[in-house]
């Protein structure tokens, strides 16, 4: 069968063949015989697929029946074995008449195509998996600061929350941080590098260092910011216990230098009244060695105390009576400080075992806090600390209360973190620390319920009986958070 | 009536009151005493002492302001202070790098050696 253009159809890049109703092929095209071979006498199925029956799909039948273009996508076998994918289309032959006599279908080669969109699809999904799976977290922010994508450790710790803002995700705020990195990379296109301590969905705090950096669309501008945060909280906690002997010297050395000058005043009132006989200025001066003496190793013991997880020293205690104890120092000081200090100790509060020291700390601590806390407040006239003891049949209850000046969600939520302080340059950021870590050593818990400018109370909960703490961790053990607001 | 000179003690420790107190008493010197910068600032107002012993960390009023209100008095200007400290190095800095207080008249780190604290005080206050 001769068509007209013989040669153009002979030269066209793809393979072109004509086709009667019984679809063998009647003529092929250069391309065509050389990929396919001879194909005189034979039908399009065996030549293209080495079928023996007609494919189950067949673009040149539907256009014999009706007279439409259709195409499709199929993969063929040429001579020499390889497999080709090509896309088909068909195309009506009509005579005089306009009754179809033959269908011409063009098939061109897309093999190289399909290989690259494989290859792309493979390529994305590598490193869908290196995003999702690799140990840090990583959230996409758009200009607005919205989380758009995260990987897998993000979500499982922050929760699946895209659309939201990074800040009340990762901080649980209200508004945007100040320096914020994100922004920093939107301006300057560069990575920045800081360290963060976030909080968990489910309250815990995490140190991380966090890499912001620029994602590039096509056009060259950034569209998004990367967010990189690698959990750094075990070496920090490693820093940390490290470095806690030697700030805890350093906070307290202001301390023994006093006490060291009080035994100093002792010492000369000694030297004096044993060279003069006077007995009444050597029993004053003995007074007080004996006194700061004393001071010094009640210090000491704190300093070991603090500097490593040390074994509470196990007694057994009336919660009423280790109350009422720091209560009445507690009264002493807010007296001082204008200071309403109120003790509620229920006689039935009973007892249970622990280290009389560490539990005095630990409502020391408290105590203090909740007075600083009042000090700071210059919002209500009248200011008052309650501390209550109480108990059921299996734990002790202590309160610490006050109406000062209260902590919003994320000072709550660090309250525990060694050097966290939100009290300045007045805080040593370890009080709360301390008191957490001795509540944990007895088995037990520090709930901090608190609102902004209202107050906070502490709720600390000890077992009666003594647990076996093994291991008291140096970071805090999540509390649970019931925030007013 | 005496012609003692009187030196205010400011320290919110009663030992180190004591101390200081016994050391210059017997060394011919009357002491007053203070717990902290403003009950200082009261005495110096009941009567103006020859020299002051200023601690710094206290409660109340602190030897930093109680500092910075008698220099900026006219009629306290001229009282010497010696400050003294367990707060090693850092005080020297900080009135220092204050601009318009003038520094203070002498420094002891805690704890005070006595001959030390006598041997300034009787530079400060010449028979």
């Amino acid at each position: 069968m001769d068509l007209p253009y013989q040669q153009y159809f002979d030269a066209m890049p793809c393979y072109l063949t004509v086709q009667d109703r019984d679809f063998k092929v009647v003529t092929a095209n250069r391309q065509f015989r050389e990929a396919f071979g001879d194909y005189r006498g034979r039908y399009c199925y065996q030549v293209y697929k080495h079928r023996s029956e007609k494919c189950e799909v067949c673009p040149v039948e539907q256009t014999f029946r009706d007279g439409q273009v259709h195409s499709s996508e199929e993969r063929v076998t040429c001579l020499d074995r390889t497999e080709v994918s090509v896309i088909v289309h068909t195309e009506a032959i009509r005579n005089e008449h306009g009754e179809i006599t033959a269908v011409m279908e063009m098939s061109t080669n897309i093999t190289d195509i399909k290989r690259l969109q494989h290859q792309l699809h493979d390529s994305q999904a590598h490193y869908r998996t290196l995003f999702e799976e690799v140990p840090c977290f990583i959230s996409i922010q758009d200009r607005d600061l919205n989380i758009v994508d995260a990987n897998r450790m993000h979500r499982e710790t922050f929760g699946d929350f895209l659309g939201c803002k990074c800040y009340e995700i990762y901080k649980h705020r209200s508004e945007e941080c100040f320096p914020c990195t994100v922004r920093e990379t939107f301006e300057d296109h560069q990575v920045h590098i800081h360290e963060e301590v976030v909080t968990s969905h489910d309250g815990r705090p995490i140190n991380v260092l966090v890499h912001t950096t620029p994602i590039v669309g096509a056009s060259g501008a950034i569209t998004q910011v990367m967010e990189m945060s690698a959990d750094i909280t075990a070496i920090r906690q490693l820093q940390t216990q490290l470095s806690s002997i030697g700030l805890l010297i350093s906070s307290i050395s202001h301390g023994i230098k006093g006490l060291l000058n009080g035994l100093n005043g002792g010492v000369y009132l000694v030297n004096k009244g044993l060279a003069a006989e006077d007995h009444t200025r050597v029993a004053k001066g003995w007074d007080i060695v004996q006194r700061n003496l004393a001071r010094i190793r009640s210090m000491v013991l704190d300093i070991l105390y603090y500097a490593k997880d040390r074994e509470p020293d196990w007694t057994t205690l009336s919660a009423a009576a280790a109350l009422c104890d720091v209560g009445e120092q507690m009264q002493e000081k807010g007296r001082e400080q204008g200071v309403d200090v109120t003790i509620e100790a229920d006689p039935q509060a009973g007892a249970f075992e622990g280290d009389e020291k560490a539990i005095r700390a630990l409502l020391v601590n408290l105590a203090e806090n909740s007075l600083d806390a009042c000090r700071l407040d210059k919002k209500k006239p009248l200011h008052r600390v309650t501390l209550r003891a109480a108990g059921d049949g299996t734990h002790v209850r202590f309160d610490v209360e006050d109406n000062g000046i209260g902590m919003d969600r994320e000072t709550r939520e660090k309250a525990f973190s060694l050097f966290f302080s939100s009290k300045g340059s007045e805080g040593t950021g370890l009080g709360l620390f301390i008191a957490n870590k001795i509540a944990a050593a007895h088995g037990g818990t520090i709930q901090i319920v608190s609102a902004l400018d209202e107050g906070t109370r502490f709720t600390v909960v000890i077992p009666r009986v003594k647990t076996n703490v093994r291991h008291t961790p140096l970071a805090p053990e999540p509390t649970r958070d019931q925030p007013h607001d | 009536m005496t012609d003692k000179k009187t030196v205010l003690i400011v320290d919110d420790d009663p030992d180190t009151v004591t101390y200081f107190s016994s050391l210059l008493e017997d060394n011919g010197y009357a002491t007053v005493t203070a717990q902290n910068g403003a009950d200082g600032i009261e005495r110096v107002k009941q009567a103006r002492p020859d020299l002051i012993t200023l601690d710094v960390t206290m409660p109340e009023t602190s030897g930093v302001r109680c500092y910075r209100d008698l220099r900026e008095n006219d009629a306290w200007r001229t009282i010497p202070v010696i400050i003294i400290t367990g707060v090693s190095g850092d005080f020297r800095t900080f009135i220092s790098s204050r601009k318009h207080v003038p520094p203070p008249d002498g420094y002891l780190s805690k704890p005070v050696d006595a001959a030390e604290l006598l041997e300034l005080v009787r530079k400060l206050l010449p028979a």
